[in-house]
């Protein structure tokens, strides 16, 4: 019991996110440390992309003389537009950095227009 | 003041930008420019840190995202353990245009006294997840012993 109270009660911020895009994709680089494979749940809900990565600590076991670190999960919510393909989304985890890139659709990319000369 | 002065704000009144600016001039007073938990030689921007104490060792958690173990220089002289590291761009490729950057990169570092009795030549450290941990286990001499004394 006391346990859950403790899940229920934890706090939810905003991991520091880099967002940045190039021709073929969006990329986004988020800072999630202890975050691992499993506690990290990224799914798309119509044209939301919901990240969410719960944290866990080292086992404490003593006296904190020094506490800075936090102790809340990551939750954040983007808005995704019909340029993404929702199909082609990636991502991994390296060392509590997230990637996730999110491809743009064929149709939204820039072309190049052949010029035919009559 | 149990009666004020009724004041129409619809009125002019050529003293309020003074007011304003008297407000302005006072918090300009109150701002506090010193950074809070920083030594001497840290940077803007340092990483956090968790320091847990118990009676056989002392554990340091580092908050280090995105860092390898090359990037990162520990050091302990005389009870002061100084960490040393440099923070690399998250993204690798820079062929693109950012939307939005939050993160850091750059050198930091950052210096901790130590609790009085640890054993300096027994120092682990691992790096996991993000996070550097770091565990000095404490003296035999300084650790919390319980003695029975036999009364005759």
């Amino acid at each position: 019991m006391k346990e859950r109270k403790e899940l229920e009660s934890k706090k939810k911020i905003q991991a520091v996110c880099d967002i940045y895009h190039n021709e073929e994709s969006v990329v986004m680089t988020l800072e999630m440390p202890g975050v691992t494979k499993d506690s990290l749940d990224i799914k798309v809900d119509k044209n939301k992309l919901i990240i969410y990565g719960k944290r866990t600590n080292h086992p404490v076991n003593g006296d904190y003389l020094i506490r800075e670190i936090l102790d809340s999960d990551f939750y954040q919510e983007f808005t995704i537009d019909d340029t993404i393909d929702v199909e082609n989304i990636n991502a991994k985890i390296d060392n509590g950095i997230v990637t996730v890139t999110l491809g743009i659709k064929e149709t939204a990319k820039a072309r190049t227009i052949e010029i035919q000369t009559r | 003041m149990a009666i004020t002065k009724w004041k129409n704000k619809n009125t002019f009144d050529p003293w309020a930008d003074f007011d304003a600016l008297q407000s302005e001039i006072n918090k300009l007073f109150n701002y506090d420019r010193s950074q809070r938990q920083t030594g001497l030689f840290d940077r803007n921007f340092t990483p956090a840190v968790d320091v847990v104490e118990n009676d056989n060792e002392c554990t340091i958690t580092f908050e280090m995202t995105g860092m390898n173990k090359d990037d990162i220089e520990l050091s302990v002289v005389s009870n002061v353990l100084t960490i040393k590291g440099v923070k690399k761009s998250n993204t690798e490729n820079k062929n693109g245009r950012y939307y939005r950057k939050e993160s850091w990169e750059g050198n930091f570092q950052r210096s901790l006294s130590l609790p009085q009795g640890l054993d300096n030549e027994k120092i682990s450290a691992q790096l996991e997840n993000g996070f550097l941990s770091i565990y000095i286990p404490k003296k035999e001499e300084s650790k919390n012993k319980q003695i029975t004394i036999e009364v005759k």
